[in-house]
């Protein structure tokens, strides 16, 4: 039936492996999905060796490792328990870094979500150049973070920065160092960058999810004399709930590790540092790999954590 | 159009652009014209010379900027040419074929994309360091690749599940081989599919910075995005030469998030409705 000379259409007996001559049952009969013999485990083979031996290996590597000394400053590589962790949790610098990093997620994830859905809602209803507004609002998205961090300090330059120089001309001071005495500010600025480069994709989340709304419930709405804060309130965000739960995992999984924009905007500096941060400079300038294992298996397990917390407070099936 | 919506899609539109604008402003003036505290908002006397400079100038900054960028190129391109060949091939099989291990295959893929992405930077690090592929264009590549194969792999199997499945037994019955029904039925119809893929996989492989930051340790290899971050941390270099260095490394992937915003879009929808 087929010139490979496999089963062709007619689907093998259930594990029926490498067309080996096995009867078609005619109760497992399909005739859209077919058994072909070794064709599709060969068209699957390179993915899966690629996913096998450069996520799920070092994944592994990454759990087991961080209950070990793989420090190559003092070798040999030795069992030691949860020293890693008891190391981490004592030191000042992850410490603060963990608690900057809250700072960073509540700022990113809050600011995104609030600004990606408010910005659907300005897209939800069809107007001439829409699709030209929206290409125009992902290009944030495409940017990378770090070229970014470079375009942000631009605007947060103390001598002519932008937000120093409209400050000034309003008359309102200006001048001021914005980035590195106060770590609130510094915090809050630094994730702004960020928040600049998701919210893009919580935009498009969020409006995927409003397309989906039927008109007939506005038009209902209005009938009954609900105002159009009304129906937000009691049709749109009831309504985007899946899109919105799916937006803001996204911006916590960036959030939990964001890197590039503290990297580029506040170098090394403590007052803005990261965990991620905190993980290469352990592991690459202090060649302390055990310990960045440890890190990275922390911040992994928070990170999905996180993301089914929010799936279970936020996600709502929705019938329509 | 109430008013309340225009002035908010016009702020919207601002907070996209202008950034990107400040840093072009600043890439065009010349650098005392960009420190003064007398602010320019729009460069009144305007140049091309920091273009110019990193273009054609023989100094070390630019000699880094170029060569960073013909690196950022070929990674990207040889991680977004492998990752859509070998997604396009799982993709089919995984939408096509019943066959055992199939599920246990496609979520094993699929899960990893649960994973952060930085749970597996120092393990990557030490097995390309064991293979002495650090510092190499393939170790670049292989990392990209492993990252981006499970949502590209995603993206198109979606795609593919959407094709109705009479073009190929038509295709089947006439006695075309799979491969060949793959290569003239299938895949001309997942084209779009195919290009959303692509686009998607080179702009993450364009944004990269602490994967190569940590994969590739000089010039031979290091992408434009980490040379850029090296620059601005040596305050020796001028702001003007810096922003005109950033808006080069952006001009490719703006052109394409705006020219293909169609096909950007629909990836991204595709591949986050999980």
């Amino acid at each position: 039936m087929s010139s490979t000379g496999s089963a062709g259409v007619v689907e093998a007996p259930r594990g029926g492996h490498a067309g080996g001559g096995s009867t078609p049952s005619p109760a497992r009969r399909r005739r859209h999905t077919t058994s072909a013999g070794p064709l599709p485990y060969v068209l699957v083979a390179p993915v899966i060796i690629f996913i096998a031996g450069l996520a799920f290996v070092p994944a592994v590597f990454t759990i087991v490792q961080s209950f070990f000394t793989v420090n190559a400053l003092d070798p040999p590589t030795r069992f030691s328990g949860l020293s890693n962790f008891r190391n981490l949790l004592e030191s000042d610098a992850i410490r603060s870094s963990a608690a900057n990093t809250a700072l960073y997620v509540v700022v990113g994830v809050t600011l995104s979500t609030v600004l990606g859905v408010a910005m659907a809602i300005l897209l939800q209803r069809p107007f001439r150049g829409r699709s030209l507004v929206i290409a125009v609002l992902i290009l944030p998205w495409a940017l990378p973070g770090v070229v970014e961090g470079i375009l942000w300090s631009g605007i947060f330059d103390p001598n002519a920065g932008l937000v120093t120089s409209v400050l000034g001309d309003l008359g309102l001071g200006g001048g001021q160092v914005l980035l590195g005495p106060n770590r609130v500010l510094t915090i809050v600025l630094i994730e702004l960058v960020q928040v600049w480069q998701i919210t893009p994709l919580s935009v498009l989340l969020v409006l995927a999810a409003l397309q989906l709304i039927p008109d007939e419930l506005y038009e209902a709405a209005q009938i009954d004399g609900c105002s159009r804060w009304g129906a937000i309130r009691q049709i749109t965000l009831p309504l985007a709930r899946p899109g919105i739960a799916v937006c803001m995992v996204q911006a916590l999984v960036a959030t939990l590790n964001v890197f590039d924009q503290p990297y580029v905007l506040n170098g090394a500096a403590a007052t803005g540092a990261t965990v991620t941060m905190q993980t290469y400079f352990v592991s690459f300038q202090n060649l302390d790999f055990g310990q960045g294992y440890a890190l990275s298996l922390l911040i992994t397990v928070v990170t999905l954590v996180g993301s089914l917390l929010i799936v279970k407070a936020v996600y709502r099936k929705v019938e329509l | 159009m109430p008013a309340g919506r225009v002035v908010g899609l016009v702020l919207a539109v601002l907070w996209s652009v202008v950034p990107i604008y400040w840093a072009v402003k600043t890439s065009l003036q010349t650098e005392a014209d960009a420190r003064s505290t007398d602010t320019q908002y729009v460069p009144l006397r305007p140049t091309l010379a920091n273009y110019a400079r990193l273009l054609t100038d023989d100094g070390d900054v630019p000699a880094q900027i170029r060569r960073s960028t013909l690196n950022i190129v070929v990674e990207c391109g040889l991680a977004t040419i492998v990752t859509v060949v070998l997604a396009t091939l799982a993709a089919y099989a995984f939408a096509r074929f019943r066959f055992r291990g199939r599920n246990v295959f496609f979520y094993a893929v699929l899960a990893t994309m649960a994973f952060p992405p930085y749970t597996t930077l120092i393990p990557l690090y030490r097995i390309m360091s064991l293979f002495g592929l650090v510092n190499t264009y393939a170790g670049i590549v292989l990392v990209y690749v492993s990252g981006f194969l499970p949502l590209a792999t995603w993206v198109l199997h979606n795609y593919f599940a959407s094709i109705p499945q009479g073009i190929e037994e038509a295709g089947l019955i006439d006695g075309a081989g799979r491969l060949q029904v793959l290569r003239h039925l299938l895949l001309p119809l997942a084209v779009p599919g195919i290009i959303s893929t692509a686009l998607i996989t080179f702009l993450f492989a364009w944004g990269q910075f602490l994967f190569p930051l940590v994969l590739s340790s000089d010039l031979s290899t290091q992408p434009l995005t980490v040379v850029i971050a090296a620059l601005q941390g040596r305050h020796v270099v001028p702001s003007t030469l810096l922003n005109a260095a950033g808006v080069l490394a952006i001009i490719v992937p703006a052109a394409l998030a705006l020219v293909f915003n169609r096909y950007i879009v629909n990836g991204l929808l595709a591949g986050s409705a999980k």
